[in-house]
């Protein structure tokens, strides 16, 4: 199997080329047609001229890279295609396999040296990829081995910080940027360009301008770096546009007061994200990639593929898409899409093998969407696909078309609704499918258990015409909103152990800041060390800080650290002091040639200025010897809270009032026969609420339902209502009951115990007595003489019309 | 019927009176309205109309308070939305408003409802379906029953009856009533919200201040929703702050439950894991869901224990007024619960829920703020006696 893909390998390899370049500023011809990719001279010594050849040699002997100038006429001829051997020793120095990074091949094209690619950045990924996939095996450091070397020491200075309001901003250098920039850089622009710095909405343009100028050196802001030295689209003459932009953006800054820095502060040196060691990102399984997407380039439409495997499938982005300082692509809406013939290099390679690999780091925006929403995706549209990874809610679905699916690789494999494992934060996510397993699906290092109907599966019907898509279908309608911070697609099944490397390895470019505290404690080159990285747009992550000195000399005396806090640009920061609790005392005589931790915690730090000008430090309440007592400040009380307006001073009895009141009023149980019942047939449409202007017709409704229960209770008992209408005689016919004396049995124990007697806030009770009267007139008029019945009924209603009153209902 | 239900409607439609001076006649039918929810006797009603003519207007009020619909109406409905996550008055009856009911009766001293090994039952001569830890029938069958609760409930101890060691007994945090709904599934957070807002009368918004150090917010809470750390950092971060190291007292309580035959946990249980009962996924104490989604941020604090601690002693929820005597930090829920209740917080909070419920509205100007404030002192100098809070806010709203 294995030769099958390098034999696809050195095919698409050997596809096209661009152009390479010389100090001496011999450019490139572009636009030139690759070599045909044959060599005719002596074959490779060793393997690992082969490996060089075949991952590195062929992708840099093309007429339009390297290979029109370092084949004979410019030194160092490490592309010459007379001999093999001869080249592979000229390339030998320019390389670093350990870290290909590092390699001056890459320092050489990631600094612009003949890019042959839109972006530096790109192409220093591609050659490093390049070089890795040579080293192969040979790779796979970790972090732990970086070498740490002292930082440059500044002293914390009083700096700038961006006010909050950006008045400033709309004075100064908005009116510049809105007239020349916001055809692309808005986010109403006809084709919006990110970042909207020149955007409509001028809170929107300050927060995206920020990251682009630089408070303390005008010159170095990137909105003037731009016109001035890469001649980005000037409006007249790039040099006066350059100056007439810095000039803006001195006049913003001179608006700005410096942060002065609290003399009283314990402090340690300051230092700068650029100052920073750079943790090796390595330790990531990459032997089997065919798809490679870091998103480093931070600005243009493209998002280059840098596995190095040609044709890179790069993505074109389109729509509402944001690039991330911290490496990544943040889809609002819009998608991501590369063509369908650089695509099929997926096909292709992936059905070579019959299995391959999903891998990403994502960010989900929301768990609201579904569709399933597509986080990416090799499709044709909502009903043809080869894969997706796709979100549902809290769910992750992979779609696969195998011989045991139907075109649409559905149904669609997914994490348990239950489990909510997808969440709205980073994850690391990998699908993967061989006919033996079928789909699994692992999230942040983990296999969910799922069972796969795909299993014994195949692939041999995937097509080859589809396009490899991000953040949307193809027919860009199953949009997903959220960030991708890496994508790598592998032709293998990546095994367990690989993706749980994969996950430890992390995202994103990571630092080691070194804050020197040797001066505190008279011990040259003592630092505190925090792993610190771009979190997202809007923040930093400090974590995991320990204490070493790199001359690995020890502690004469103990060392007491108490209340570490991070200051940027000349102070505290307000939010995310995780280490402000800290109580550590390191014994004396402790060597600090290896790392004493100081904390396994992590915390952010708010994004200032951007990561090229943001200064740190160190504060402490108590360092060795020195103190600062941290005094926080006594909360001033609120004054009084405004008077409202007056509430009524009466209000509606609730439910449980009701019953318990129209108990209490008839005599009735609130567990007699169909009163319970009706009770809690109404409870819920009885007022829950005593405020009066509550009030709703369905209340009343209710509560004359439960006063007609009550009263038929109270006289369908003979006992009970022998007891509350003394003297009142249920056998006699309506017609003759309801005489003076009749009327005044019923109506008499009706007003007191309903009413009261001689209360002033109920109701007269002569008005009462009154409209009963009247009721009672209306309810005895039989055509054909009332039967037996109607006493009793005559003396229920009569019951339920006061009950289901205002007399009752109002307290 | 129709006819006899428009008669109705229509008595009903022209009795409304309309404003007018209260003798101590009125006064003594709305202290009782307000107090028992239904309307007085005539002997009851003139009783205490001669106590407010005397100067007596608290004694009247606790006349009022000796029906037994103040326990079965007003207290029942008072405590009912404090035990479900909706605030519903509609549940069942249970052991949380029980506990709650024989406290304000008997008198306790009320900061004992967040730690006392305190349990109200159903007296044993009801015959009512034995207090069982995994179903609610003994309580449901009170309600069933309509029982008097002035007298048919028992004081007992948590520790008695349900098993739970007495030094895991918290008030009605662990009550099965409780637990079934602020314990159940979720990371415990809920039974501190929840208890925030019923018996401090804050939701987290009120106290949010993200300058407290975040040093004790677990890996499960993600710093970047949806990829946007200004979130956390702006919202999120501002109630971790302070809720995760206090609600970390919970550490060892769990609602156990059969998720997939019994969803809403009705014959679930509370547990908790005594020393030396270790959590098969945590390998300690500290029950699983405290651990969970670490990969959120793996930076974040991992739970070893319940001790807990009240960051809100500083920045501006000192104005929450704690007790100095008390040492802001502790171990379980027995001692978060005395931190809470001896808050300044808590004493307003009883009162103003009590004004709120005998007077109809809550405090809305100069005045009835100063009669809140002359409430908490005078509950705060009595021993915390919730009954005295009732008659004097219904004596302050009987009308003039």
């Amino acid at each position: 199997m294995k030769n099958v893909l390098i034999a696809l390998l050195a095919s698409v390899a050997l596809l096209n080329g661009c152009g390479g370049g010389s100090d001496t500023e011999t450019l490139p011809p572009s636009n030139q047609q690759p070599t045909d990719g044959n060599y005719n001279g002596p074959a490779p010594a060793t393997t690992d001229v082969q490996r060089f050849k075949l991952n590195l040699w062929d992708n840099l002997e093309a007429v339009n890279r390297c290979g029109a100038c370092h084949n004979t006429d410019q030194a160092p001829y490490f592309v010459r295609d007379d001999d093999i051997n001869l080249a592979y020793t000229e390339t030998n120095p320019l390389v670093d396999l350990e870290r290909p990074g590092d390699s001056r091949l890459v320092v050489k094209v990631g600094g612009g040296h003949n890019c042959w690619l839109d972006s530096d950045t790109a192409c220093a990924e591609t050659m490093t990829q390049w070089i890795s996939n040579w080293a192969g095996g040979t790779l796979g450091g970790d972090g732990n081995e970086v070498e740490l070397t002292d930082p440059v020491i500044r002293e914390p200075g009083a700096s700038k910080s961006f006010p909050l309001e950006p008045d400033n901003y709309i004075n100064t250098i908005y009116p510049i940027v809105r007239e020349y920039c916001a055809q692309c850089h808005s986010d109403d622009a006809a084709i919006p360009q990110s970042p909207y710095f020149a955007s409509a909405d001028t809170s929107t343009a300050y927060e995206a301008a920020k990251s682009k100028i630089d408070l303390d050196t005008p010159s170095r802001s990137r909105l003037v770096v731009r016109l001035r030295s890469e001649f980005h689209n000037c409006w007249s003459n790039c040099s006066s546009d350059a100056d007439e932009m810095e000039t803006a953006i001195q006049a913003f800054s001179d608006a700005i007061d410096l942060t002065e820095i609290d003399p009283e502060l314990v402090l340690s040196k300051a230092v700068r994200l650029t100052d920073g060691v750079v943790a090796s990102s390595g330790g990531r399984f990459e032997e089997n990639l065919v798809a490679l997407y870091q998103f480093k380039t931070g600005e243009g439409n493209t998002a280059y593929d840098t596995s190095g495997l040609e044709p890179a499938a790069n993505l074109t982005i389109s729509g509402d898409v944001e690039w991330l300082g911290s490496w990544g692509l943040m889809i609002n809406s819009g998608k991501a899409q590369a063509s369908t013939a650089s695509s099929r290099k997926l096909h292709s390679l992936i059905t070579a093998t019959g299995e391959y690999s999903i891998e990403g780091w994502f960010a989900p925006a929301n768990v609201t969407q579904e569709g399933p929403a597509r986080i990416v995706s090799y499709s044709a549209g909502t009903t043809d696909r080869n894969f997706t990874l796709g979100q549902t809610l809290y769910n992750y679905d992979f779609l696969n078309r195998s011989s045991t699916t139907d075109r649409n690789g559905e149904p669609a494999l997914s994490t348990p609704d239950a489990d909510e494992i997808l969440q709205a934060t980073l994850q690391h996510v990998v699908v993967t499918f061989d006919p033996v397993n079928g789909r699994q699906i692992y999230v942040n290092g983990e296999l969910i258990p799922l069972t796969d109907i795909e299993a014994g599966g195949t692939i041999g019907s995937w097509d080859d015409s589809y396009a490899l898509v991000l953040g949307n279908e193809v027919s860009s309608d199953r949009q997903w909103s959220g960030s991708v911070r890496l994508l790598a697609i592998h032709n293998r099944l990546l095994t367990p152990e690989q993706i749980k490397q994969n996950f430890d390895a992390g995202v994103g470019e990571k630092f080691f800041l070194l804050f020197s505290v040797g001066d505190l404690i008279n011990l040259p080159r003592t630092y505190v060390v925090f792993e610190v990285s771009q979190f997202d747009n809007y923040s930093y992550l400090f974590a995991e800080p320990y204490l070493i000195n790199l001359d690995g000399a020890a502690l004469t005396d103990s060392l007491p650290i108490e209340g570490m806090r991070l200051g940027i640009n000349g102070k505290e920061a307000n939010v995310g002091q995780a280490y402000g609790n800290l109580d550590v005392t390191v014994d004396a005589g402790t060597s600090l040639a290896e790392a004493r931790v100081l904390s396994s915690l992590g915390t952010l730090v708010g994004l200032e200025k951007g990561p090229e000008s943001d200064e740190f430090f160190l504060t402490f309440e108590r360092f060795a010897g020195h103190e600062n007592v941290y005094v926080e400040p006594i909360p001033v009380p609120p004054g009084p809270p405004a008077d409202q307006d007056p509430q009524p001073d009466i209000g509606m009895r609730n439910f449980a009032e009701i019953n318990a009141s129209m108990s209490v009023m008839t005599g009735v149980a609130t567990t007699a026969d169909g009163v319970q019942e009706t009770y809690l047939t109404v409870q819920q449409q009885l007022p829950s609420v005593i405020n009066i202007e509550t009030f709703l017709s369905s209340h009343q409704m209710a509560v004359t339902q439960l006063a007609i229960k009550y009263c038929d209770a109270l006289v369908e008992d003979s006992s009970l209502r022998t007891a509350y209408f003394p003297g009142f005689d249920f056998s006699v016919s309506a017609n003759a009951a309801f005489d003076a004396t009749g009327r005044s049995q019923i109506i008499d124990p009706l007003v007191e115990n309903m009413l009261g007697a001689g209360l002033a806030t109920q109701p007269d009770a002569a008005d009462v007595e009154s409209e009963l009267n009247d009721l009672i007139d209306r309810l005895t008029v039989c055509a054909d003489g009332c039967d037996a019945n109607r006493t009793r009924t005559v003396v229920k209603a009569s019951c339920a019309a006061v009950l289901g009153s205002a007399a009752m209902l109002f307290q | 019927m129709t006819r006899l239900l428009v008669a109705a409607l229509l008595i009903g439609g022209v009795t409304i009176s309309g404003p007018l001076q209260a003798g101590s006649q009125e006064q003594a039918k709305r202290l009782h309205d307000r107090l028992a929810g239904v309307p007085p006797t005539p002997a009851t009603l003139a009783t205490m109309a001669t106590a407010i003519d005397g100067g007596d207007a608290i004694g009247a009020a606790y006349t009022a308070m000796e029906s037994e619909h103040f326990y079965n109406v007003t207290l029942k409905l008072f405590a009912a939305p404090w035990t479900n996550r909706d605030q519903s008055v509609f549940v069942p009856f249970n052991d949380y408003i029980a506990t709650v009911i024989g406290m304000i009766r008997d008198d306790i001293d009320f900061r004992q409802v967040l730690q006392g090994d305190i349990l109200y039952t159903g007296d044993g001569s009801l015959g009512l379906p034995a207090y069982s830890v995994s179903n609610n029938a003994h309580y449901e069958a009170m309600e069933a029953a309509d029982v008097n609760l002035k007298t048919g409930l028992v004081q007992s101890t948590q520790s008695s009856v349900t098993g739970l060691p007495a030094e895991a007994t918290a008030g009605v945090m662990t009550t099965r009533g409780a637990a079934k709904s602020f314990f159940i599934a979720g990371t415990n957070r809920a039974m501190f919200r929840f208890t925030l807002m019923n018996h401090m009368c804050r939701d987290l918004e009120q106290v949010h201040d993200t300058s407290r150090m975040p040093d004790r917010i677990r890996q499960d809470v993600t710093r970047s929703p949806g990829g946007d750390s200004r979130v956390f950092m702006n919202n999120c971060v501002g109630c971790h702050n302070g809720m995760d190291p206090l609600a970390q007292a919970f550490a060892y309580y769990n609602y156990e439950y059969d998720a997939d035959a019994d969803p809403t946990g009705e014959n679930g249980r509370l547990i908790y894991n005594s020393s030396g009962q270790l959590d098969p996924d945590t390998g300690s104490r500290v029950v699983k869901k405290y651990r969970i989604n670490a990969n959120n941020f793996i930076y974040g604090y991992v739970t070893e224990n319940d001790d807990w601690d009240n960051y809100w002693r500083e920045g501006t929820n000192a104005l929450l007024g704690w007790d100095n005597s008390l040492p802001g930090s502790g171990r379980g829920a027995k001692t978060m619960g005395q931190e809470l209740a001896h808050s300044e917080a808590f004493a307003q909070c009883q009162v103003e829920k009590v004004f709120e419920n005998v007077c109809l509205r809550p405090p809305v100007d100069g005045a009835d703020r100063a009669q809140v404030t002359s409430m908490v002192n005078s509950f705060k100098a009595s021993g915390y006696k919730m009954k005295q809070v009732f008659a004097e806010s219904a004596v302050y709203c009987m009308g003039e």
